[in-house]
Order: structure tokens, then C-alpha cells, then sequence
């Protein structure tokens, strides 16, 4: 019967550790409790007895290699009994949801309707007769998404909510890099052939496809940074401080930009059919670079927050994106985007629409410029804002209202960043 | 351990007062002083303001046993701290508290120290080194040891005095403190007022040895009992002990064998405690032994007693007055002050 | 930056703040010499000496009661326990001394007691307690449990430099197993805040400690079955950041609490009844709480598997919610 012999957890908090010396040859005969191999970890350092009598018949983990405690790390062969083996019980449950009866999905008029309390307000705010909705919860019971539903439906009766089906659907895996990393190709002859990745295509078709779909037009504009630049200068130590976030100038871009949507809920919309879609949620995407790439993560909920709740999603999202966290939830359902090409350098761009979208802003590097004021010539930080939008639903005209607003609250920036 | 009763002018038995000098007569006008007023002002608190309604909750004074407060309080100096017990109302006074602050607080007004969260004698100002009790008596044993450490490593020779019953001396916090102070020779007098009562609980049940001083050799440190009716006595073992902590030689533990002569509070009426005890000690009070001293090696006359007996009353009577005129509290104010932060509610006090 | 594991981050917190603060000192039993039972303080008397990194006798009420002392006297004390279990040996100290001080006369009590709290690790029933809930019922504590090494390094941090008593809960399981990137600059983790370690739609998981890797590994398999699952991590318990927690609930309208400490009178209690006052409404299902049962921490491992919340536990609790 062989017996495995384990690296022992020597001390509570002690998660590894290291075969010093091996103190018996493969083929040995050991005693039990005679020293078998020296260990070192964390806590100490230790001669680890046999736990059984037999021949030493398999040294799994060599000197000097550090292993997980109860790793199996030899065996032993011998004669005897198997030794019962210590089955755990099976895991109880600590948590109750209400027993449920047989579901009843079809609720009678008279019968008492199972809701939940947000569905009760969300009728109420909306005048609707639960009578009317079917449920899909467990015993027939109306869920938030039921209602939510039923809603859509009286709203859109023809359309059908669409969840864009996003450029990274594989994106959980990745993470963000300074930038692309350059290319080495060695040529054998006068090409190099090399197969597209999946996301390289789906970004191919995507890029494509959103030519085909948008009438894309861009504008561009030119916004003096001297107040966000004084704030953030002002204000990084000690929001760094009470907060634990960087003070980056994304926060302010994407502050300003929502507040532009508001004003003009256009630029929160989607084109489905000859239905012009408008989003409640502005659902904020900002696109980064990655090694094999291309991802937005988005920012649900933009709107509720305010600077600071902004600052920390973004940060959320990177650091997510830096500990491939990220998940496929996560680059869905934008309603509009920020691309940010000014950190290689770019003065402007003229991004692609990221479908379903309508309008996409880009934001170029800040630089000093000079620039006339009260004329003469000034050093100012200055930065390039380009606007690509969709001509189908947007005419220039609201395209440069949106982005002289933008620029008006970029200019005078007002809300506190703590 | 060691006894030190000899060490006292006022006791009856060996005197050897030529090889001491003699005492500074100011300094034994103001420990009368504080004697007296804090006399007065318990004997106020207890048989009239709280028969009144005008003090509420528990009322505990130390009628009997001021000599013990007075006499060792009275030797600090700036920088030394005091963890006085619930009976060293004179503590307080001698430290910078005024009667008008501490009668504010025995009545739950809102300019008292503690603008009304707590009652009696739970006073505390770090900055006049006053650290009060907290009701589990005996907490601020440890607490004078973490003071003394701190005081040990400033280096100016500062001590702490930490006061507390028979009783008290039961509980571990009192062990362990003492322990932790022998040790690491921080500078703390560990001072028992031995006052024979915990509540009703005698000494002979609370513990089993003749004198608590015994337990000084136990942590290493001194023990010595002494007479806590007698000023001089306490004030000289009790200096002795202080200079010891200011040379770096580490804690004293001195019992002072005292009575106390009121119930544990003002609604205790004592029957548990024999009648000829109080009468017995009655005789030995120490204001009264201190008066006859005084008058008799002729630091004080008569007169000028009197005088500050008529003092002492005009003082209490204002603290009162003032007390009673100050206001209470807004009941919603309790919920202000439970973190120290930015806004601290306590910084707008008018401390 | 310098990936460190969890005990490293608050051994650099802690080391960081005595070379910025003379104030700051250590006390606790075999934390000098030997560098603590678990080694958290390891290397700091060869540093900073014997009168800031204080060896004491096995007296955890005396260990308290002189940081109070200490604290009065303008020092900042951070006293270890040498397994928070054994903080009940202080805790009149804490509850009745160095909570109630401020509030009564105003001083103020800058310290931290610290040390390690939780299961996992067979340490039986006095090595493995999540006692938590003794101090969050007690006004004027703070109580912090950090769950990742950057949050460890930066609360401690935080917690050093606040002018209240604060309880550092350090979960032993994570002490070695926990490594994060670590910034070696000085930065601190607000007191008070919660954070979203991962945003979803269909359910909100509220924990804290260990818990929140148990929590976000559930999160990870839920997906794969199409049900989105935010985690927030509380950090904080005493006082709590219930703006973070009500968004959570808003957002997701379902919500689950999920802790290693019991279950009657445990966080979770306190933040059902929370959630059903300030957002009733808001809610699409009952508020249901994941726990270890209420009995001691059993020592044998079948045993403490059983008492333990694990991935399996929060997942089969997650899908009923999520269905209901």
C-alpha cells in the first residue's frame, strides 16, 4: 500500500516550501519517523520525518524546489491495511431563499400577484397592472426583468433591445500595455504570411462593418486645458491621498462628455431600423490599446456619478484589465466612446464609430501651444478634440453644438474633483 | 516590605523630625486648603445637592481618606501625570480644575469638562495630566504604565501616580500593570487607598494577606504601608517613592491604610459596617490631626484656620451657584463627538 | 512596482509610518526579537530599537491599556494581539477604555491594535475566530479588514495615521497566499470606503476579508451560466461606506451577504437590515446572507470545510437568488 508523503504546513499561514535535502535514495528502506528530507519556508527551517515504514519508491520533487504545502512530494511503499480514507461531509448551505412552491406561471386575475418590492414601485412610477405581465421568476413571481421588459416592449413594441455584440468578446484574458508592442518579422522570402488572430479579425470586420453602416463625418476642435491642468496639479496630491486614486485627465474628458450627452441625448443613441433608439443609460466606453489590440471597457451608469465615482470606475476597470479581470460583461453595452490617441502623441484622429454607436470623441495629446489672447501671443496647454459622428441621425450643426458645449465645460471646468 | 510610619510628625510614636527639615509652612497652608475644600465640597454634593435631586446617578466621595489625594498629588510638578481614583475629588482641584468646572460636571451641565457624556469625577485633560477612572476600576493601571513609558522615553524624569481601592486591587488589570511596570522600571507609583470597605465587601474577604504591601516584592518594586490618615506620612513615602521613579529606579507600590467614612455611595447607608469602626476612626480623622499639628508647632492660628474655613465655604457655595445657573445640555448634541476627526465636534468646545 | 504578499504590504505599512511618524511605535508579545508569531514585524527592532519595537509580558489587557496611555500621551501605538482571538483578554481596554474616551473628554486615542483573525488554516477554536462583530458594536472603534495586499499596506496605513482607536483585522490565510502589485511609494486606503472588485448587473455579493476572493471566484463561475455578479468588498465595517453598499443594491437589485464570521449578529444582519430600510424598493428578491453556521470553529478539516463558506456555497445560494 503506498503511503504519499506531503510537504507539511509548518505554521498556519505558511502557503509553500522548499526541499532542501533529501535524506534517502529512491529505493531506500525507511522507518517510520526516520528523517526522511530537510525542509525550509517562510517560518522556519525543519528535518521531516518518515510517515511510514516501507521503501522510499518515488521522489517526486527534487532539492531545491519549492512546492505548495501538501503537495505530494514522495512515496512510500508498503505492506499493510489502505488506510481509511477521511471523506468530507458533504457541504451544507448557510443561506436560505425563501422555499418556493410549484411553479405557477400563468397568475389568475384575483389571484395574489408575486412581485418584489422594486417591481411594486417601478408599476406604481409607470402606472402598469401587474395583472398584465407575465412572470418568469421562480413560482411564477414578476421580476425586475420581467417588468423591464414589458416596458421595452410598450415603448418599442417593433424593436427589440439589441446588445451590440462588442470587439471583445475574448477580452477577459488580456492585458493593458503601454501601447501595441512593435513588430518583428523575420522574412524568408519576399512576403510573410501570418494568420489573422480572432480579435484581429473581428476587429477587421467590425471596423468594416461600422464603414459600411455609419456615415461618418468628424469635426474638430481645439480646447484650452489651462483650468484642468491648474486643478489636477492642485488637487493629484491630495486626491491621491484621501482617495488612493491617481489623478489622471481621462475623469475630466469623460465628466465633460457626459454632461454634453445630457444636453444633447442624441449623441446616446442607436440607429435600429428607421427607429432612432435613445438610451436612458449613458453606459461610457473608453477604448485602450492592448498588445493584441483593441478593448473598451465601459463605465455602466455614467451618468449616476460624479467625478470621483468616474475616477474610481476607471481605475476599477484598468486595474481589472491589468489583473485580467475584466470580464466579457464588462466591454458591453457602451452607448457612447472615448478614444485617447494623444498618449502616442496625435494631435487628432478620426475614429471609427463603435457600433452600435453613434459618435465617438477623441481626445489628442495636451501640449503648449501658442495661441492669441486679447491679441498677443500666449503659451497655453492646449488639446485637440475630434468627434466623429454618425450623419445619418447627426447634422453638423448639432455635431458642433455638442462639441462647442464640451469645450465651454472643459475651458470652465467647475465641479469638484474631491 | 516596609512600614513607614515613623516617618510622619503627626504620628504619636517615634518622631525624629530634627534630621528632616523642616516644612515649608506655604506648602502646608495649601495642602490644608485642599483638604478642607474638598471636604466641603463632597460633604455638599453628597448631603445636599443630591438630597436635592440636583445632582442625579451615583454620588461616591472620600470623606475620611482626602489626606491620601492631597498628600501625593500635591508633589507633582509639570509633566507629571495622575490616574486618580473615584475618592481623590482633591486631585482634580490640585491639578488646575476648577470647583465651578467640576460642580458643572457633577450636575450634567453642558459647559462641564465632559459637557454632560459622563458624571462625578470622570474628568480628564491631558494637558493638565489628569487621566480619569472609567467605572471598571482598576483600567487605568495599565493606562499609567503606557503614560509612564512614554514619560520614561521624554527623559524629563517625569512620574505617574495611579490611585486605587482595596477592592480594585483584586482585578487582573491591577496585576498585570504591576507586572508590566516592575519589568520594564517605568516610573509609576502604584498608590492603594486601603479604605477596610469595596462597597461591602471587607478585606478579609478581598484578600488573604495581612498587608497588601506584600505584592510590591512580587513585581519587584517596593512595598510600603502607611498610615493614609496622616498627610505628613503619605506626603513623605509618597516623595520618596516619586524620586525613586525620577531616578530611573522604577515603581512603588504604596498601601495607605485609611476608612472610608460614608456608605460606597450616597444611597449606601452602610449598616454592614460596625458602629465603633466609625466612631473608632472618626479619632483619627485627618483633617482634624493635621489642624491640631499645624496649631500646635504653630504654623497656623486659629484664626487664620477659621479664615479658610470661611474661604472654602464661600467657594463651594459660588461653584454651586454657577453649577446651577449653567445650562444643560440640547439632547441631540449626544450624538456628536463618538470619532475624533477634522470636524471634531470637542475642537468648537469651549475647553 | 514590487509584488508583495499580503503580510510584506502591512510590514511595509507599518515600517513606512514609523520612519515618517517618531510618534509610531510597536508593542505586543515576541513581536521584537523573534519579529511576531507570524513574522509581521520581522526585522523592525534591528531598525528602529527597543524603545519603538517593545517586547511586553503576556498581558493583553496591560498591552492595551499602556497604548492607551501612550495614545493620551501623543504617541501613536500599534499593539499586536498575537492572534485576535486573544484580544478578549483586552477587552474591557478597548470597548470600555479606548473606545468611550473621546466621546467623554474629548482626547483624543490615536491607536491600532492589529493582528491575525480567520480560519482556514486548522488552528482550532482559539487560533481561528473571525471576532469582528465584538468591536463593529461598539461606538468609537474603527474596524478595518483588509482583503488584498495593496488595500492591506494602505489601511494600515490609514489606520496608523487616524486619531481613533482603530482594530486591524489581518486574516491569516491570506497572510503568505495573497500577493498583489504593491506601490513602494506612500499612499494610504481611506478608512470608511468600500470598493466594487468586480461590477455586474444581476446580483450584489457584499464581504469582506477572505471572503472576497471566495466571492469573486464564484462571480468567475456564474458567468459562465449568464448570471453577472458585482462583488463589493466592504474593507471597512466599522463605520461602514453604505453610499457603496445602496449603489450596489440599486444597481442589481438582488443581494447577497457573504462572511466567514457566524451567523446571528453577524455584519450580515446589520447590512440586511440596512438594505431593506434604505432601499426596499429597490430590491427584486430577499436579502440573503452566506455565513459559517453559528458554532465555534471546529478544528479537524472535514469539519472546518463544513463550517467555512466556500465557492460551492456562494454559487448554489447565487443561482436560487438569481432565478427567484
Amino acid at each position: 500500500m503506498p503511503t504519499n508523503v506531503v510537504m507539511p504546513q509548518m505554521g498556519e499561514s505558511v502557503a509553500e516550501g522548499t526541499i532542501i535535502k533529501w535524506l534517502k535514495k529512491a529505493g531506500d528502506r525507511v522507518e517510520r519517523d526516520e528523517p526522511l528530507f530537510e525542509i525550509t519556508t517562510d517560518k522556519v527551517d525543519a528535518e521531516i520525518p518518515s510517515p511510514a515504514t516501507g521503501v522510499l519508491s518515488k521522489i517526486l520533487a527534487s532539492e531545491n524546489e519549492t512546492v505548495a504545502v501538501n503537495t505530494v512530494v514522495a512515496v512510500i511503499e508498503r505492506e499493510g491495511p489502505a488506510e481509511a480514507q477521511a471523506k468530507p461531509s458533504p457541504a451544507r448551505i448557510e443561506s436560505e431563499v425563501p422555499a418556493q412552491t410549484a411553479p405557477e406561471r400563468t397568475p389568475r386575475p384575483g389571484k395574489k400577484i408575486r412581485s418584489s418590492p422594486l417591481v411594486r414601485r417601478i408599476a406604481r412610477e409607470h402606472n402598469v397592472d401587474l395583472n398584465h405581465i407575465q412572470g418568469t421568476g421562480l413560482g411564477g413571481r414578476i421580476s425586475k426583468k420581467d417588468i423591464l421588459t414589458f416596458l421595452a416592449r410598450k415603448t418599442a413594441p417593433e424593436s427589440e433591445v439589441v446588445v451590440p455584440a462588442g470587439i471583445a468578446a475574448e477580452a477577459a484574458g488580456f492585458s493593458i500595455v503601454r501601447g501595441p508592442a512593435p513588430e518583428h518579422i523575420e522574412f524568408t522570402g519576399p512576403t510573410h504570411i501570418v494568420p489573422m488572430t480572432p480579435i484581429r479579425r473581428q476587429i477587421a470586420e467590425h471596423m468594416l462593418a461600422s464603414k459600411k453602416t455609419s456615415a461618418h463625418v468628424t469635426t474638430v476642435f481645439e480646447a484650452e486645458m489651462t483650468k484642468i491642468v491648474t486643478v489636477r496639479e492642485r488637487m493629484a496630491e491630495e486626491f491621491e491621498r484621501s482617495e488612493g486614486l491617481k489623478l489622471t485627465y481621462t475623469p475630466f474628458f469623460v465628466q465633460a462628455a457626459i454632461e454634453a450627452i445630457k444636453c444633447f441625448p442624441i449623441f446616446n443613441s442607436s440607429i435600429e431600423g428607421t427607429n432612432i433608439v435613445y438610451k436612458r443609460a449613458i453606459n461610457f466606453g473608453i477604448a485602450v490599446a492592448l498588445e493584441t489590440g483593441l478593448i473598451v471597457p465601459v463605465i455602466k451608469h455614467a451618468e449616476e456619478k460624479n467625478f470621483l465615482g468616474i475616477a474610481r470606475a476607471i481605475q476599477d476597470l484598468a486595474d481589472r484589465a491589468r489583473s485580467k479581470r475584466l470580464s466579457v460583461e464588462d466591454v458591453q453595452e457602451g452607448t457612447f466612446t472615448l478614444t485617447n490617441p494623444g498618449v502616442f502623441g496625435s494631435l487628432f484622429g478620426t475614429p471609427i464609430i463603435h457600433q452600435p454607436q453613434v459618435a465617438i470623441l477623441g481626445v489628442g495629446a495636451i501640449e503648449k501651444r501658442p495661441v492669441v489672447r486679447n491679441d498677443a501671443i500666449a503659451i497655453r496647454p492646449m488639446a485637440y478634440l475630434a468627434l466623429t459622428f454618425d450623419h445619418r441621425v447627426i447634422d453638423g450643426a448639432v455635431a458642433d453644438q455638442f462639441m462647442a458645449y464640451l469645450k465651454d465645460r472643459l475651458e470652465n471646468w467647475q465641479e469638484p474633483v474631491l | 516590605m516596609e512600614t513607614a510610619r515613623g516617618a510622619s510628625p503627626l504620628a504619636k510614636s517615634r518622631t525624629d523630625r530634627k534630621k528632616t527639615p523642616g516644612p515649608d509652612p506655604q506648602l502646608l497652608e495649601r495642602m490644608l486648603y485642599y483638604l478642607k475644600l474638598t471636604r466641603e465640597a463632597e460633604s455638599r454634593i453628597e448631603q445636599v445637592l443630591y438630597r436635592q435631586g440636583k445632582i442625579v446617578g451615583g454620588v461616591y466621595v472620600g470623606r475620611g481618606q482626602e489626606a491620601i489625594g492631597v498628600g501625593s498629588a500635591i508633589q507633582l510638578v509639570e509633566g507629571d501625570v495622575v490616574l486618580p481614583s473615584h475618592r481623590d475629588f482633591s486631585c482634580f482641584l490640585i491639578r488646575g480644575f476648577t470647583l465651578r468646572q467640576i460642580l458643572c460636571n457633577w450636575m450634567g451641565r453642558a459647559n462641564g469638562p465632559t459637557r454632560g457624556r459622563d458624571n462625578t469625577l470622570h474628568i480628564g485633560d491631558v494637558n493638565r495630566g489628569v487621566i480619569p477612572i472609567i467605572s471598571h476600576l482598576g483600567d487605568t493601571c495599565p493606562v499609567a504604565c503606557g503614560v509612564a513609558m512614554v514619560l520614561k522615553r521624554r527623559g524629563k524624569n517625569n512620574v505617574a501616580l495611579v490611585h486605587f481601592g482595596e477592592g480594585t486591587s483584586s482585578r487582573g488589570d491591577v496585576h498585570e500593570a504591576m507586572n508590566m511596570a516592575g519589568v520594564m522600571k517605568l516610573p509609576v507609583i502604584f498608590i492603594c487607598n486601603n479604605n477596610a470597605y469595596a462597597y461591602s465587601t471587607p478585606t478579609s474577604k478581598q484578600y488573604a494577606v495581612k498587608d497588601l504591601a506584600v505584592r510590591g516584592a512580587a513585581y519587584g518594586m517596593p512595598g510600603i504601608v502607611v498610615d493614609g490618615n496622616d498627610i505628613l506620612a503619605v506626603f513623605s513615602v509618597v516623595a520618596e517613592a516619586i524620586a525613586r521613579g525620577r531616578r530611573g529606579e522604577g515603581p512603588s507600590f504604596i498601601e495607605c491604610k485609611t476608612f472610608r467614612m460614608s456608605g460606597h455611595s450616597a444611597h449606601d447607608a452602610a449598616e454592614y459596617v460596625p458602629h465603633e469602626l466609625f466612631e473608632q476612626w472618626k479619632q483619627k480623622d485627618p483633617i482634624a490631626r493635621f489642624e491640631k499639628f499645624l496649631l500646635a508647632k504653630r504654623f497656623l492660628t486659629e484664626k487664620q484656620i477659621e479664615r479658610l474655613g470661611a474661604e472654602v465655604t464661600e467657594q463651594v457655595d459660588d461653584a454651586v451657584a454657577y453649577a446651577e445657573s449653567s445650562p444643560l445640555p440640547e439632547g441631540a448634541s449626544a450624538a456628536e463627538g463618538v470619532y475624533c476627526g477634522p470636524d471634531c465636534w470637542w475642537k468648537e468646545s469651549s475647553r | 512596482m514590487a509584488i508583495l504578499t499580503y503580510l510584506e504590504a502591512i510590514r511595509q505599512g507599518i515600517w513606512e509610518e514609523m520612519e515618517r511618524d517618531a510618534s509610531v511605535f510597536l508593542l505586543g508579545e515576541d513581536i521584537a526579537a523573534y519579529g511576531g508569531a507570524f513574522k509581521v514585524t520581522a526585522g523592525l527592532l534591528e531598525r528602529f530599537g527597543d524603545e519603538r519595537v517593545i517586547d511586553t509580558p503576556i498581558s493583553e489587557s496591560a498591552i492595551v491599556g499602556a497604548a492607551v496611555g501612550a495614545a493620551l500621551m501623543g504617541m501613536r501605538p500599534v499593539a499586536e494581539m498575537q492572534f485576535m482571538d486573544f484580544i478578549s483578554c483586552g477587552f474591557d481596554q478597548i470597548v470600555n477604555m479606548a473606545a468611550k474616551i473621546h466621546y467623554r473628554w474629548g482626547a483624543r486615542v490615536p491607536l491600532v491594535i492589529r493582528g491575525p483573525a480567520g480560519a482556514g488554516v486548522h488552528g482550532g477554536p482559539f487560533h481561528s475566530q473571525s471576532n469582528e462583530m465584538w468591536f463593529v458594536h461598539t461606538p468609537g472603534l474603527k474596524v478595518v479588514v483588509p482583503a488584498t495586499a495593496y488595500d492591506a499596506k494602505g489601511l494600515i496605513k490609514a489606520s496608523i495615521r487616524d486619531d481613533n482607536p482603530v482594530i486591524f483585522f489581518e486574516h491569516k490565510y491570506l497572510y503568505r497566499r495573497v500577493k498583489d502589485e504593491v506601490p513602494e511609494e506612500d499612499y494610504v486606503v481611506p478608512l470608511g470606503k468600500a470598493a466594487v472588485r468586480r461590477e455586474g448587473s444581476d446580483l450584489a455579493i457584499i464581504t469582506y476579508g477572505a471572503m472576497v476572493r471566495t466571492a469573486l471566484e464564484a462571480a468567475g463561475q456564474l458567468m459562465t451560466e449568464g448570471i453577472s455578479v458585482e462583488v463589493v468588498d466592504l474593507r471597512t465595517l466599522l463605520p461602514y461606506d453604505e453610499q457603496c453598499i445602496l449603489a450596489s443594491v440599486r444597481k442589481c437589485s438582488k443581494v447577497m451577504l457573504l462572511h466567514e464570521d457566524t451567523r446571528i449578529g453577524g455584519m450580515a444582519g446589520e447590512l440586511a437590515a440596512m438594505i431593506t430600510e434604505k432601499a426596499f424598493e429597490d430590491l427584486d428578491g430577499p436579502v440573503v446572507r452566506v455565513t459559517a453556521p453559528d458554532t465555534p470553529v471546529p478544528f479537524s478539516p472535514p469539519l472546518e470545510d463544513y463550517f467555512l463558506p466556500g465557492v460551492q456555497k456562494v454559487v448554489e445560494a447565487a443561482r436560487k437568488l438569481a432565478a427567484y
